[in-house]
């Protein structure tokens, strides 16, 4: 699984670098052609188009209240009744009595939320250990690259270790709450993104443009801030948009196993499929719906992310 | 003895009889269909025993002397010395292995090792007359002296053991030890004033009666363990409240009581307790060989257990559990209504300490849809902090109804429109009179949101939960309590007795009364005083009396099961394999 992983991120990087330097147009114009056509990468920004208007505005949307037990006494969950789909309840009720399809619209901006934020701390993070990484390698001399070394040697340990176990043992550190989730699932994300930089900026770094800064007498920190960091960005874009689909798994995850926002006002997808598990065998639905909420917000950020990233790799290019 | 059965549980409505424990370990739930509820209505239907309706079964002769019957509970036992315990995980093992001297069938008290016994006109002298041919598993007979040698032991106890932490029940009996250590915390002397053994009879004295006695001596704490196998320990070893129980509690090869069954062992890391039959027990010898308690904590998972076969009975069932597996074939039989849940006001936490306030946050609450969508048919609203079925239980209590406009209005009144309130809640167990913590605590919510109050839920696992909320740290917190004996002072003794951080009210008026009540030993004189007392508790209204409901226990279609008893206090040896 991790040499996998690893492979795939090399791929990525090769593909950044190659790109730039092949044939005529720019890169990201020529990406953007080939992505307008991809069926993939239409049907993956339809789910995440929706989904982000869903989310931002949610609240306006949501036809009722998603906290308040509005229809709380016809649901008797000691004799398993759940009143289904209805006019007023598309999703039918929840066990306390609140309207289903309200808080699986508010639902999905926490879930949002989580992701984004959660990307944002890992990218950052990753970003600022591989770009030391990278830079120390390529300017910092023997130090320098043992430097790298060290730093890199970390992050494969990281990477070698399952994304949710160490997300589990950050949240189990801070304890229960959605801060936690987000930082949990982003610290689980900061070796992806620290491997994939400090390759895209070691591939960077034999460019020709590198070369003639270099011997143009610009300093070395600048060449590393100004060029090679802002052109090596591009993979790393396109992996942050898988990243986001497994950051919304691992949210619900750990909000599933307890970890995440325990203030029953706040309906978050994750803690919905918690509550549902205990009347699965007489209320399916109460889990199905933030089930397969889950699934086709991490389907479509996946086939974003995937269409992305085939765009940019010069190997699938004629295709286009 | 003098347990009066006949109002006993023919009160009506709802609710009755109880069962062991408490705060406790026992978690579960469950109940029955709709037969409880269309019985709802009939004024004399026994809601603390009702009838078995199941006609009684062939026993599978192979199966019972070859398969081990194995039974899902919901946490482990913490100690096999059961004087050591205060939980109902540790007394369904317990009671299984040792006798006590006075018993249940159903409420009512019935011999246990004593054939019969008497007691003195100021209830202070307490004779047993004990079975002949009783032995201990390790061979020793049962007389008078090994009684006494047990009786003495507890009040000689030193040290940590004099803590709560270990003797719960046995302080709350006894009030104190022979020499009371300073730093435990026991200022009352004890009252317990010696044992004489002669013969067959034991006869127990006390300084002072209280209406714990004769209760006290059907407790699973005060079951007998052989006075040869106490020999092999010391009781010694424990310094302070916070030790860990000595080694000897928890391995199944020291101790030996006259139960239908012998401790065999503790499986720590399977979490399995494993007992085995005494052939040579005084009563009917049991028909299953080989009887193993496992933990498993997770009610889907117990349950999940007991359809793939892989146990035979589980305890605590889910309310919702309770139709589907019925229909599946599995036996479901409900215990009798003998426990209440609540929700306390915590006074030490302003403005709950306003009278007006604890009013308000009542009328708030709508306890009925607890009672309908939450627990188990057959439940009931409580009006007091005891059941309906027992002796004192009062018509004429203050009752506060559901209603959110009036307690919008005296909030405002006391000038607490904008009120925020921490509310504790359990996360990681049911109970026997709560199913389902969150989702009751999720309705509470709501209903004292709906008036103005901001909560700030509070979610405590179980193992904080008792010292918290004993430590008074949670303004708001859902707790409840299964009856031990049929006796009213078993409910409000032990809440009500002192001023404590757990509610936070120093009111002399309930706290006298108690006492007075307690030392009454004229069982309907007694009665009177604790219906006075009920009114009184209930103007004070130091908590809100939620409901009465009836746990379940589930056993596997080929296996005829023991009576249940609303006591939680089921005899493991009456069930069996069946042949079919």
């Amino acid at each position: 699984m991790t040499p996998a992983k690893i492979e795939k991120l090399e791929r990525l990087v090769e593909a950044g670098a190659q790109a730039r330097t092949a044939e005529s147009g720019s890169l990201w114009r020529q990406s953007f052609r080939r992505l307008r056509r991809s069926p993939m990468a239409i049907a993956g920004g339809a789910i995440v188009g929706v989904f982000v208007l869903v989310a931002v505005l949610g609240p306006w949307i949501a036809p009722y209240d998603p906290t308040a037990q509005r229809w709380g006494d016809e649901v008797f969950l000691n004799r398993n009744v759940f009143p289904g789909p209805r006019a007023e309840n598309w999703f039918g009720l929840d066990h306390l009595g609140r309207d289903m399809f309200s808080r699986m619209i508010v639902g999905a901006r926490q879930t949002l939320l989580v992701g984004v934020v959660a990307t944002l701390i890992g990218f950052a993070a990753g970003a600022a250990v591989g770009g030391t990484a990278a830079a120390a390698g390529t300017f910092g001399g023997r130090w320098g690259q043992r430097i790298e070394a060290v730093i890199m040697r970390a992050v494969d340990v990281a990477l070698s270790i399952p994304m949710l176990l160490l997300a589990l043992s950050v949240a189990a550190l801070l304890g229960p709450s959605l801060t936690t989730v987000m930082i949990a699932v982003g610290v689980a994300q900061i070796p992806i993104f620290a491997r994939l930089l400090r390759g895209s900026m070691l591939a960077q770094a034999h460019s020709d443009y590198v070369l003639a800064a270099i011997s143009l007498g610009v300093p070395k920190g600048r060449i590393v801030i100004s060029h090679i960091f802002p052109n090596s960005l591009g993979p790393v874009i396109v992996q942050a948009t898988l990243v986001l689909a497994t950051a919304i798994i691992e949210a619900a995850a750990l909000s599933y196993l307890g970890l995440g926002n325990p203030d029953p006002g706040n309906p978050e997808w994750g803690t919905m499929l918690a509550d549902a598990q205990r009347f699965l065998s007489g209320a399916p639905q109460l889990a199905i719906y933030p089930a397969v909420g889950i699934i086709v917000t991490a389907l479509g950020f996946t086939l974003l992310g995937e269409a992305m990233r085939e765009s940019l790799d010069p190997r699938l290019r004629r295709q286009g | 003895m003098r347990t009066s059965r006949t109002t006993l549980a023919r009160r009506a409505i709802g609710a009755a009889a109880g069962a062991i424990l408490s705060f406790g370990l026992l978690t579960a739930c469950g109940s029955d269909g709709g037969s409880d509820e269309d019985a709802e209505s009939a004024e004399d239907f026994d809601f603390t025993c009702p009838e078995r309706e199941d006609a009684e079964r062939a026993p599978d002769e192979e199966a019972n002397e070859n398969t081990p019957f194995v039974f899902g509970t919901p946490g482990d036992p913490s100690s096999l010395d059961p004087v050591f315990a205060s939980d109902g995980e540790t007394f369904r093992i317990t009671r299984q292995v040792y006798d006590t001297l006075l018993d249940h069938d159903c409420t009512e008290m019935v011999p246990g090792l004593a054939e019969s016994w008497e007691q003195n006109d100021e209830g202070t002298e307490w004779t047993f007359h004990l079975r002949e041919g009783v032995t201990f598993h390790d061979g020793t007979p049962l007389d008078g002296a090994a009684v006494c040698a047990n009786f003495d032991r507890w009040n000689n106890f030193t040290g940590g053991y004099q803590s709560p932490n270990y003797t719960y029940y046995y302080s709350k009996f006894f009030d104190g030890y022979a020499e009371n250590d300073p730093e435990m915390g026991i200022e009352a002397e004890t009252n317990y004033a010696g044992c004489e053994a002669d013969g067959l009879t034991a006869t127990i004295r006390i300084h002072e009666y209280t209406a714990n006695f004769p209760g006290a001596f059907s407790m699973a704490t005060t079951a007998i363990v052989s006075p040869g196998s106490l020999e092999q320990i010391t009781d010694d070893e424990v310094e302070t409240a916070d030790d860990p129980l000595p080694e000897y509690t928890q391995t199944a090869d020291v101790l030996a009581g006259t139960g239908p069954y012998q401790l065999a062992e503790w499986d720590h890391s399977g979490q399995a307790v494993t007992l085995e039959r005494f052939d040579d027990y005084w009563g009917e010898t049991a028909e299953v060989k080989t009887l193993i308690f496992r933990t498993i904590s997770d009610e889907n998972a117990r349950r999940q257990a007991l359809e793939a076969g892989d146990i035979h009975g589980y305890d605590l069932v889910a309310p919702a559990d309770v139709q589907p597996l019925a229909e599946g074939g599995f036996q479901v039989p409900t215990r009798g209504v003998f426990n209440i849940l609540y929700m306390t006001y915590t006074q030490g936490h302003a403005p709950l300490d306003d009278h007006t306030v604890r009013e308000a946050l009542s009328h708030a609450v709508d306890r009925q849809r607890i009672v309908d969508s939450v627990l188990p048919p057959g439940g009931t609203v409580a009006t007091q902090f005891m059941p309906p079925s027992l002796e004192g239980w009062s018509e004429d209590v203050v009752t506060y109804e559901h209603d959110p406009d009036l307690a919008q209005e005296m909030l405002a009144d006391a000038g607490h429109e904008d009120l925020t309130l921490e509310f504790c809640y359990p996360t990681d167990v049911t109970r026997p009179y709560m199913p389902a913590p969150k989702d009751i605590f999720d309705i509470i919510a709501s209903d004292l949101e709906a008036v103005g109050v901001t909560v700030e839920a509070t979610p405590i696992t179980w193992v904080e939960y008792i010292p918290t909320t004993r430590s008074g740290d949670c303004p708001l917190y859902l707790l409840g309590w299964t009856g031990d004996f049929n006796e009213a002072y078993n409910f409000l003794g032990t809440w009500f007795a002192t001023e404590t951080t757990e509610w936070g009210f120093d009111n002399q008026a309930i706290f006298d009364g108690l006492a007075e009540a307690a030392a009454e030993p004229d069982p309907s004189v007694r009665a009177e005083h604790w219906a006075g007392l009920n009114e009184l508790i209930m103007e004070e209204l130091p908590g809100l009396p939620i409901s009465h409901s009836p746990p379940s226990i589930a056993f596997a279609p080929d296996v005829y099961p023991m009576d249940v008893s609303p006591l939680t206090q089921e005899d493991f040896s009456q069930m069996y394999f069946a042949a079919e």
